[in-house]
């Protein structure tokens, strides 16, 4: 990188996040606290000049900024769509197959027409390299480095883009990758090569295998991506540093995303939640479920004691044919598929809403696309909880009667009248995502009813009352801007880094200068990489965890190890903290039984300035008179209510109302049922106190 | 007209909650079984299975975890009802036993259950099967009874009340070889338990106890409904076919006859296993349960795939005939350790019975093995004694009318299993895994190809003791419609560096391995389906491209001809093909592959 321009005189940071439809845009302005929006389509195939709309919507210029913030669905969407590049994979002897063997596991039971995972490099271009490590990083096998150099320049006539490597144990002793690395990176430079313990460096070969191959696979498509991103924004006059977002939600500096684009899979969804704790922080409110629906899945991340929580590893792709990925991520669960969700009727009369689902074409059948089947999006219309004319702003006018029809052909079915169904479908909607949002948070022995639930995507403030009162919480929050949260969450990312070290110990026989020595490795890794970076972060903040079990358990769980542990060198402490995390999660432990370490988890943070809370102009507890737009009929419970539909921008801080009405915005419509207390907070968030009777 | 009789129909749409409610209950019984654990049979190999059950022991819902269990919780409900009468079950009361004549499998599933009262009144069970590591008996030999497989526990209470019985545990942990791990996995059931007990409370306050139970009713009936549907599209007939098993692993060679006959009229269908083996003097039998289990696997397969929950109704137009004394009717005391390895060919047979009638909703056979061997021996790291199965190694599955088999998968009796990673069990136990790889060639011939088999060696980094008891050597996973039968499980010793001359069967018992030597085991293919000579030569280069089937046997099986570079030879192929049959080609193979 050039050396750092002089920026300092900027003070705008803006944001971008280029979703499945919509790209998004968020920028503030640290100098006048002023937070501006952009929405434009994404332009797939040029999503550079999505950006730009955004710019224009959003009437900002990039020459002002002195920071870029960027998620995008690229690396996904390489990765769903098999767009990526022509990839080998080197692997070790004996192991060719592994990436196509898998774990063998074959969900879907009691159907003999299954299909199990497609690996994103075929069998003719996986090769093996003799070498071996044994588990404690001992060689068993010397690296054959002149066979390795031959087949690496048999590789030159395949037209070969890309290479992963993916050596056994290597997260316990990378020489062999590092060297092979090298040999590629001689033998055919200008090709993409990653190995995998850059990426992971924990034990289990198939899902380490998967995810380097993953970023081999989309790796040189997202940097050619990024740089095309880079020379625009220098061309536009921008000056400052550019971030990428990763599937944590933390930042990380625009050429370590080149090298690891895997990383960026989910950087989206995971900076909807990085929103979500920012507002959570502002009202001090520790916990809370982040519930982001939109028109084809509906997802879910938990705040828990103030901090979003993070998986090691998730599958890319439906359960039955995933592709692993073992690199720390923002823990984000799918809870439903959305409103396209097609209902209905089976032999029995059984009905059913999902999982087909009409996606966007042709949609549900009130979108006019030909769709005649009804979805949960035409049960929404029918109840009348969205507004024909006002769907997406009045850009797409929906089809009430088309709605109807698809309506009347299931209820005449079931032998019910069309609005009985329509409720009943979007109850069953709702009842089957309150299901899988109280699973996110029993699996972990959370009180899913003790929670606040912050929600946004275009179609969340349309369901979250009910899913709410389903699952027993007691308040939801609608941010300002739902509709462009993603964006949003990225003005609040740190930069960040993490660091994961397999680590098989028994706690009894491990020193704490054992584990100081690998927590240190792995933090000052992290420190340089924050001190070589432009932008100087306010602080540098570190935090430690482990993955343990009882020995004998083969599952483990992972506790977050405050610092004093480390200041006391407290064993019993340490002992105390992992009985206590085990308890919580599984309701028992086993004070008395040993326990052991599985890895080292160390998260190092660059703390950035935070932008000011933004806040709107206050008004008494009665909204003035022209917040109402309409008066119109929606069915609650069992029948239709006069409810009054209020424009989201003629709100007021301080704002009280009554259940039942519905407020307008832009992308979205907010649902609040009979029996709940809506208020406007300072901040113009709208905070819904949930009834307790159930509609 | 306002005086007629309100009957409290429940709505469609109230069913369909609660048919997610009841799904949602199992899925969370699932999980906290799960996470909670001490094993990995439980936790990787999901060897277990949790549900809920009406007053009657009828099935409600099963949250999947063993499929080939469909059956056993069920039976083992009711045999408890009838052991102790509904009125001496009572609030907090939780009944266990590991019976295998009650269970229909071996000794090491425990099957803890407890009654759901709601308001005083009974209102449904919660139960939970588990595979224990270990329950005693005999290590490393075939049994030729029960007595030596382990301890036997009747039914009995675990807990009445409040009050667990304390010294049925101490005798429990005496006789067992890994007690931590086996009071791990019990507690582990328990929370299984009381969290469907909770839940199901939870629902029945949610919805009314009328409209949970009578929902249970209606999706039985809904289940009912597709099930005659589907079989009602299944053409009237009688249908027969065999197989066979290798042999019982006592009397080597001696091959176990598997006869299956299917009659279907109109949408209800008979399975008649009366010419099933009679029971066998190793340990390959299981009980009736599982004789009517791999009735309902077969049909469920057939008839309902994908409906959820798993529940009695699904079984309701089926008829099974299944006389005691079979392989898979066992009567005590004949083993039964190995009870899931027998009733995966009894299902794969009746998938052949009915391939004339339904070619397009069956497939052709699969290896049918967990291909799952045991080794224990002394860790050097602590001294301590290690138990672990390696596996299961994932084999091929058959091949259907329209697609290819899949490669390296696990087989029916297990569903959402995962096998154990090379670097966990190298950081855990003295092996090297020195391979882990398909097999060319191991998959069936077809205009569809059936899915390739595995195979994995394994060195002793320290000794061991070895046992493997596998089936499915010399009946070879079949073809359908004229398709190829695939390579059959097969297994290796090597000593001092040298594999040892091929072995009688796939089955051998607590052998030691020294230091440096290692074992193989290899999973059978898939079957093909249809005529080899009608697969597309394109699909047939690119699968000698990739290694999957030899250029050797691509020439023999397929009539196709592929160039030393991989490319298709339109001509010669075309050449070969139509000269298909005069000749062997065997010795035209040779010459092409020579030159």
């Amino acid at each position: 990188m050039a050396a750092a321009p002089d920026v300092t005189s900027n003070t705008l940071r803006i944001a971008v996040d280029i979703g499945g439809t919509f790209t998004d845009l968020a920028a503030f302005d640290e100098a006048t606290g002023e937070l501006r929006f952009g929405k434009a389509l994404s332009t797939h195939g040029a999503l550079v000049n999505g950006i730009q709309h955004t710019l224009l919507d959003a009437d900002v210029k990039v020459d002002d900024a002195y920071l870029f913030l960027h998620g995008s669905t690229i690396a996904i969407n390489t990765l769903l769509e098999r767009s990526g590049a022509k990839t080998a994979l080197l692997i070790t002897e004996g192991f060719r197959d592994i990436y196509e063997i898998g774990r063998v596991n074959r969900p879907d039971a009691y159907n003999l027409f299954f299909s199990k995972h497609e690996p994103l490099v075929r069998r003719s271009l996986r090769f093996e390299v003799p070498e071996r490590l044994r588990a404690d990083g001992a060689t068993h096998r010397k690296l054959d480095e002149d066979a390795v150099r031959t087949l690496v320049k048999s590789l030159a006539d395949r037209e070969i883009e890309s290479v992963a490597v993916l050596l056994l144990h290597s997260y316990r002793n990378p020489q062999h990758e590092i060297r092979v690395k090298q040999i590629v990176q001689e033998e055919l430079p200008g090709v993409f090569v990653s190995a995998s313990h850059e990426l992971s460096q924990e034990y289990r070969e198939f899902e380490r295998v998967s995810t380097v191959a993953a970023n081999a696979y989309v790796g040189p498509r997202v940097a050619a991506y990024l740089g095309e991103l880079e020379d625009h924004l220098q061309a536009s006059g921008f000056k400052g540093t550019f971030y990428a977002v990763q599937s944590t939600g933390g930042l990380f500096p625009v050429e370590h995303a080149r090298r690891e684009c895997v990383r960026m899979l989910e950087s989206g969804p995971a900076a909807g939640v990085i929103g979500a704790q920012a507002i959570c922080t502002q009202l001090g409110l520790p916990d809370a479920i982040a519930f982001d629906m939109g028109g084809t899945t509906a997802k879910a991340g938990v705040i828990s004691e103030g901090r979003p929580l993070t998986t090691g590893s998730a599958l890319i792709g439906g359960y039955e044919r995933a592709l692993p990925i073992q690199i720390p991520m923002m823990d984000i669960f799918e809870v439903g598929t959305g409103g396209g969700s097609l209902a209905r009727v089976g032999e029995g009369n059984a009905l059913r809403v999902g999982p087909q689902s009409a996606g966007s074409m042709p949609g549900p059948a009130c979108y006019g696309r030909g769709g005649t089947e009804p979805t949960v999006t035409d049960a929404n219309l029918l109840l009348g909880r969205l507004d024909p004319e006002h769907f997406l702003g009045g850009a797409m006018a929906l089809d009430v009667e088309a709605a109807r029809k698809a309506m009347s052909d299931v209820a005449d079915r079931l032998g019910l009248d069309p609005i009985k169904t329509a409720e009943g479908i979007l109850r069953i909607a709702i009842t089957a995502m309150s299901y899988a949002v109280k699973a996110v948070t029993t699996e972990r022995g959370l009180d899913a009813g003790a929670f606040t639930m912050v929600v946004y995507g275009g179609a969340g403030p349309l369901h979250a009352s009910a899913i709410a009162r389903e699952i027993g919480i007691k308040r939801v929050l609608i941010p300002f801007a739902p509709g462009h949260f993603s964006a949003f969450g990225m003005l609040f990312s740190d930069l960040r880094y993490d660091f994961v070290r397999s680590c098989f110990r028994k706690l009894a026989e491990v020193t704490f200068e054992e584990l100081e020595d690998i927590y240190r490795g792995m933090e000052d890794e992290g420190r340089a990489a924050i001190a070589g970076s432009v932008v100087r972060p306010e602080s540098v903040r570190v935090e430690r965890a482990a993955d343990m079990r009882y020995v004998g358990q083969e599952h483990a769980v992972t506790v977050d190890l405050p610092e004093d542990l480390f200041l006391n060198a407290d064993h019993a402490a340490f002992k105390r903290r992992f009985d206590e995390v085990h308890a919580v999660r599984y309701g028992t432990s086993s004070p008395s039984e040993a326990c052991e370490i599985v890895s080292l988890r160390t998260t190092v943070l660059g703390v950035m300035a935070k932008p000011a809370p933004r806040t709107v102009p206050e008004g008494g507890e009665e909204p003035t008179a022209d917040a109402v737009r309409i008066v119109k009929p929606v069915f609650f419970g069992d029948r239709f209510h006069d409810t009054p539909v209020y424009s989201r921008t003629h709100l007021k801080a301080g704002n009280r109302l009554s259940g039942p009405l519905l407020v307008e915005e832009h992308a979205s419509t907010t649902v609040v049922a009979p029996g709940d207390e809506l208020v406007v907070d300072r901040f113009g968030n709208l905070v819904i106190a949930i009834g307790s009777a159930r509609s | 007209m306002s005086t007629e009789p309100q009957t409290p129909a429940i709505d469609p749409i109230t069913v369909e909650i609660i048919r997610n409610g009841l799904l949602a209950v199992t899925e969370e019984m699932k999980t906290n079984l799960m996470r909670t654990a001490y094993n990995l049979i439980i936790y990787e190999a999901l060897d277990f299975t949790v549900g809920l059950f009406t007053t009657k022991g009828q099935t409600i819902s099963i949250g999947l975890g063993l499929p080939m269990f469909i059956r056993g919780m069920a039976e083992t409900v009711k045999a408890k009802i009838a052991h102790y009468g509904l009125e001496n079950i009572h609030p907090g009361d939780i009944l266990v036993t590991n019976d295998a004549y009650t269970t229909g499998s071996h000794l090491n599933h425990f099957t803890f259950t407890q009654p759901i009262y709601f308001e005083g009144e009974l209102v449904a069970f919660a139960c939970c099967m588990a595979h224990w590591l270990d329950v005693g008996g005999t290590l490393g030999q075939v049994t030729t009874d029960i007595f030596s497989e382990g301890i036997q526990i009747p039914i009995v209470k675990y807990r009445r009340g409040d009050v667990v019985n304390q010294e049925l545990v101490d005798i429990i942990a005496m006789n067992v070889r890994l007690p931590e791990r086996a009071m791990g996995d019990l507690r582990a059931q328990i929370t299984a338990i009381t969290t469907g007990e909770r839940r199901f409370v939870e629902l029945v306050k949610r919805y009314g106890k009328d409209a949970v139970l009578g929902a249970v009713d209606i999706l039985m009936d809904q289940s009912e409904a597709i099930a005659r549907a589907n079989t009602r599209a299944i053409p009237d007939g009688v249908y027969e076919a065999e197989s066979f098993m290798d042999d019982d692993g006592v009397e080597v060679g001696q091959r176990v006859p598997i006869r299956v006959k299917v009659e279907k009229r109109g949408d209800e269908m008979t399975i008649d296993l009366s010419d099933v083996s009679r029971q066998v003097r190793g340990f390959y039998n299981s009980g009736f349960t599982t004789g009517i289990a791999c009735a309902q696997v077969a049909f469920k397969c057939l008839t309902t795939p994908t409906e959820y929950p798993v529940n009695d109704g699904s079984f309701r137009n089926l008829k099974v005939i299944m006389p005691m004394g079979r392989v898979i009717s066992a009567e005590r005391p004949f083993p039964m350790r190995v009870w899931m390895t027998y009733p995966m060919t009894v299902i794969d047979t009746i998938f052949k019975a009915l391939a004339s009638a339904i070619p397009d909703r069956v497939a052709a056979g699969h290896h049918a093995d967990l291909v799952f061997p045991n080794i224990h021996g002394v860790s050097p790291a602590d001294g301590r004694l290690f138990i672990v199965g390696i596996g299961p190694l994932g084999g091929g599955w058959g091949a259907k009318a329209n697609e290819d088999g899949v490669s390296a998968t696990v087989c029916i009796n297990d569903g959402d299993t995962h096998n154990s990673p090379s670097e966990q069990l190298e950081a855990k136990y003295p092996v090297l895994v020195e391979r882990y790889s398909l097999r060319e060639d191991s998959a069936g011939a077809g205009r569809t190809r059936g899915g390739l088999g595995a195979e994995m060696v394994v060195q002793a980094l320290s000794p061991f003791s070895l046992t493997t008891r596998i089936d499915r050597m010399h009946c070879k996973p079949w073809g359908l419609d004229g398709g190829g039968d695939a390579m059959g499980n097969g297994i290796g010793i090597r000593r001092n560096g040298q594999w040892e001359a091929e072995l009688p069967n796939a089955k051998i018992f607590g052998v030691r391995l020294g230091r440096g030597d290692a074992y193989m085991m290899q999973s059978g293919g898939g079957g093909g389906f249809g005529d080899a000579l009608a697969r597309d030569p394109e699909k047939v280069a690119d699968d000698v491209r990739e290694g999957y089937v030899s250029r050797a046997a691509a020439y023999r099986h397929y009539g196709v001809v592929v160039t030393p570079d991989g490319a298709l030879d339109v001509e010669a192929t075309a050449a070969r093909r139509a000269a298909f049959g005069q000749d062997s080609g065997e010795d035209a193979a040779f010459e092409v592959i020579a030159g």
